[in-house]
């Protein structure tokens, strides 16, 4: 909307150095929405898309652990709770955490180097419109067969044989969509941040969430071929008669075990390297002081190497040699060196400075400290000894939703309120960010808590009911409370983004006062957006920028007072 | 100008600095950083109250962690010397996972707490990135080689009984495989006996577990005797374990298989070595007692049969010979 009001119609959509003849007709702000090339446009489709998934997501899991509140229960079928089980894993990993990362690296990044563009536009379009048509057809499934051959569906278990019914088919078609296209987004994103940083932003200048976008694009360019060739062999095996995984036919399962966990210990890495560097940038502007660039890039490095080679972390109860196990458990206790270290830095920077507490900074502590939880449990489940007891169990995904939790949804919305000005053109309201957060952090915790406890004393993953002998009811049925609190809350907050963008205020370009240059755009940006591009002499361009204006203004008032010399 | 005296701040009375180890010397060294450590962890201020939440969270979580089902043991029920190992190492990660999250949550705390005053940044008390690496990693390092040892340990076979029971080669394991089928397991002694989801075995005897499937892959599952290991299909996964005490364990299979999986339940007994022997004994026999029936069951149908074929030949005879014929041609 404001875009329209904001900028003469007859600039071009993309290239400024076409001139066209008047207005012309201007298409419905949908219908150009649908049809942009546009990182912007196609960013916010997708970050749109992943709050919507939140709300699904966060759905499903509530009606999943209402179905375990009490043992026993019979609110859900045991098919049903499969069903939802596999579409709340498809969808809170390929719906929520991946375009999420994908879509504010492919907004924000573009704006951070200064482009006006990304390099190969359409090759982006084409990836949002394949996710779309992923995202559909697993929705679309509910009309038929959803899958329900679990979260990671293992063969032989998925293979046809055990599942003839269409619900793999269409995981693998979902699954297979979504990878694809936001491995070409992430494909356009590396060519553009190769090939078009603005005149002098050398690598050394880049900011944080820069340096996240590039070693996030190329792990995903890594790892999702690895992810499409898994699937794609599962296909096979099922509609082909193929034995990649079948234990007789000289295949093996435990081959699936290892590419689909290659795929998902990456997606991990991905979603904890992009949110830690969101956290980041936001503290290095609302303190105003650098975090040491050198050690935390260099630890995004690290976690994206030795975090993605530990995936044989989740196959230590598979029978594999023990040099895989003692391997997986060496490449996760390893993280803890670069996990620490930006740990430390981002809370030292904030500790040691002046800052006001506003929604991105509390959101983004949230996220520190829900992460940090899930972070040091999975301490115990990287260890042979210990995951033998607990892997499998709800102490093993209390401790990966923390960590998810904590990333994708508080680190999620710190970032999304913290660019929410340059993406809507509109303040966030405060207040309401506030009370939402309170009741997701509570919720959070209250839902997640008791099960470590539940873990411990057993209780495994993925079944639709327990027994009253098992002892388990007083943990879930905490934990149902607490996902209650938590689903409110994730309405209140995306409600809160809605809302904000008709009741608040417009933004000014740079409310913040940041240091990269996505603060030089006007908000919301205008489609080639930048009238002007500075040349970048530090790694704080805005600073230079809001600097060099001061001292113009201070010399222009000089040569006005030499001009006219006081009587 | 009057410099108030702070030795808080390190200033001595005229307002000059003091070199950090004489302020370390006038307090003591001890109590100069037990301060230090209190400054350090405890928050000045009850607010920002939601984050101060995440605090009681996380008390309340290892509260209850501790609290009904692991008052001194994670896992109290351990019945075979390589879980008491995976046990005691679970304790000590425990504690270290537990110090972690309180000091990274309180340093958090710390952090945001609201500011009274301005805080100057302190660009003295840069910290050495390479150091923090250093020590990170000698702690993650000290993590994995104790993890490493208590690993070996937990899976290292038990010793073997000197005395073999019914069926155990001497100083070998006493083998029996465990076959996981949608949703049942089936357990094959020695002898040629088999039962289902209840498996037998002797106290006091090392016992070889070989999991295998016959469709998708199950999840073995019993935390006090073996924990988990994965049969999958194709291939042989192998445990052991002994038990030296006599007890029933109860447990679930752990890997997702399909709709009975919630009631793929495991029940292992461990009995004294006699009452194994006279089990298994007694299982064999009650399936040959069982096939016995069978093949008694199918001679006398097979009687039955022949007598009603004599009875039908019989009926056939008096049945008018021409009728017989023109039912065949048609």
């Amino acid at each position: 909307m404001s875009r329209t009001t904001s900028y003469p119609q007859t600039m071009p959509p993309t290239r400024p150095e076409i001139s066209s003849d008047g207005p012309g007709s201007r298409p419905s702000r949908w219908a150009e929405l649908a049809s942009s090339a546009d990182h912007k446009d196609i960013g916010r489709l997708l970050i749109a898309t992943s709050f919507g998934s939140i709300f699904l997501a966060a759905l499903e899991l509530l009606l999943m652990r209402v179905q375990l509140a009490v043992p026993e229960n019979v609110f859900l079928k045991g098919v049903t709770f499969d069903r939802l089980l596999s579409v709340y894993g498809e969808t809170a990993i390929f719906l929520v955490a991946l375009p999420l990362i994908i879509g504010l690296l492919y907004y924000v990044v573009p704006l951070q180097i200064g482009s006006r563009t990304t390099a190969i536009p359409r090759v982006g379009q084409i990836g949002l419109w394949l996710f779309i048509f992923g995202g559909i057809l697993l929705y679309g499934s509910f009309l038929f067969t959803p899958p329900e051959a679990g979260i990671n569906p293992l063969p032989p278990f998925s293979d046809a044989t055990f599942t003839p019914n269409n619900g793999v088919d269409v995981w693998i078609g979902s699954t297979g969509l979504i990878t694809l296209g936001l491995l070409m987004i992430a494909i356009d994103l590396l060519a553009t941040l190769h090939n078009l940083r603005a005149p002098g932003m050398a690598w050394r200048r880049a900011p944080l969430f820069t340096w996240a976008g590039a070693i996030v694009t190329w792990l995903f360019v890594v790892i999702a071929p690895i992810f499409l060739a898994a699937i794609s062999m599962l296909l096979i095996d099922r509609l082909y008669d193929g034995g990649f995984f079948a234990g007789d036919a000289g295949g093996s399962p435990i081959l699936w075990q290892h590419l689909s966990y290659i795929f998902f210990t990456g997606v991990y890495m991905a979603v904890s390297i992009t949110f830690l560097a969101a956290i980041g940038e936001i503290i290095q502007t609302f303190t105003g002081r650098e975090l040491p660039r050198k050690a935390v890039v260099w630890s995004f490095v690290v976690i994206a190497i030795v975090g993605t080679l530990a995936w044989t972390q989740n196959m230590l109860t598979a029978p594999i040699g023990s040099g895989w196990k003692y391997y997986g458990m060496l490449m996760s206790l390893a993280l803890i060196v670069p996990f620490g270290l930006i740990f430390y830095n981002l809370i030292s920077t904030l500790g040691s400075s002046d800052f006001h507490m506003r929604a991105p900074l509390r959101f983004a502590l949230g996220a520190l400290s829900l992460a940090s939880i899930g972070l040091a449990a999975e301490i115990a489940q990287s260890t042979i000894a210990v995951a033998t007891q607990l892997s499998e169990t709800y102490d093993a995904w209390a401790a990966t939703h923390f960590t998810l939790i904590g990333f994708v949804l508080f680190g999620g919305f710190a970032a999304v309120t913290y660019w929410y000005p340059k993406m809507t053109g509109h303040d966030l309201n405060e207040d309401r960010a506030a009370k939402s957060f309170g009741l997701m952090f509570v919720g959070t915790l209250i839902a997640l808590l008791p099960l470590f406890a539940a873990g411990v004393s057993g209780q495994v993953t993925d079944s639709y009911r327990y027994f009253s002998y098992e002892d388990l009811g007083v943990y879930n049925a905490i934990s149902a409370v607490g996902t209650l609190l938590l689903f409110v809350g994730v309405v209140l907050a995306v409600g809160n983004l809605v809302k904000s963008r008709s009741e608040e205020p417009a933004a000014t370009p740079d409310p913040y006062r940041g240091d990269s240059l996505e603060w030089l755009a006007l908000s919301p940006p205008p489609a080639h957006n930048f009238d002007v591009l500075p040349d970048v002499r530090s790694t704080r361009p805005m600073r230079d920028i809001r600097e060099a204006v001061i001292r113009r203004d201070v010399e222009d008032a000089e040569a006005e007072s030499a001009a006219q010399p006081v009587a | 100008m009057t410099v108030r005296f702070d030795d808080r701040r390190g200033l001595n009375e005229v307002g000059n600095l003091i070199p950090g180890w004489k302020r370390m010397r006038r307090r003591g060294a001890a109590s100069a950083t037990a301060i230090r450590m209190a400054r350090v962890l405890l928050p000045r201020s009850r607010k920002p109250v939601s984050l101060f939440i995440s605090l009681a969270g996380v008390l309340i979580a290892f509260a209850l962690n501790a609290s009904p089902a692991m008052a001194l043991s994670l896992n109290p029920d351990a019945a075979s010397p390589g879980i008491e190992d995976a046990n005691t190492l679970h304790w000590i990660l425990f504690v270290v996972i537990l110090a972690v999250i309180v000091l990274v949550n309180l340093a958090i705390l710390r952090a945001a707490r609201p500011r009274t005053r301005a805080v100057s940044p302190k660009p003295g008390r840069k910290v050495s990135q390479v150091k923090l690496a250093i020590g990170l990693g000698v702690f993650a390092l000290a993590l994995f080689v104790v993890a490493t040892v208590f690993s070996d340990k937990s899976r290292e076979i038990p010793a073997v009984n000197a005395e073999p029971v019914a069926g155990q080669v001497k100083g070998k394991p006493l083998e029996i495989t465990a076959t996981g089928s949608q949703w049942l397991w089936r357990f094959n002694y020695p002898n040629g006996a088999f039962s289902y989801r209840r498996l037998v075995v002797p106290a006091g005897v090392t016992v070889q577990l070989n999991l295998v499937s016959t469709d998708v892959i199950h999840g073995w599952n019993v935390p006090e005797l073996t924990g988990k290991a994965q049969a999958v299909p194709g291939k042989t996964n192998e445990v052991y374990f002994r038990a030296d005490d006599p007890g029933t364990y109860t447990s679930r299979s752990s890997v997702f298989s399909g709709q009975g999986y919630d009631t793929m339940e495991i029940e292992v007994q461990v009995v004294p070595t006699d009452e194994y022997e006279a089990a298994t004994i007694a299982l064999k026999k009650d399936i040959q007692d069982a096939q016995d029936k069978v093949e008694a069951e199918f001679k006398a149908s097979k009687a039955k049969a022949v007598v009603a074929t004599a009875e039908g030949k019989k009926m056939k005879a008096e049945i008018n010979k021409d009728d017989i014929e023109s039912a065949d041609s048609q």
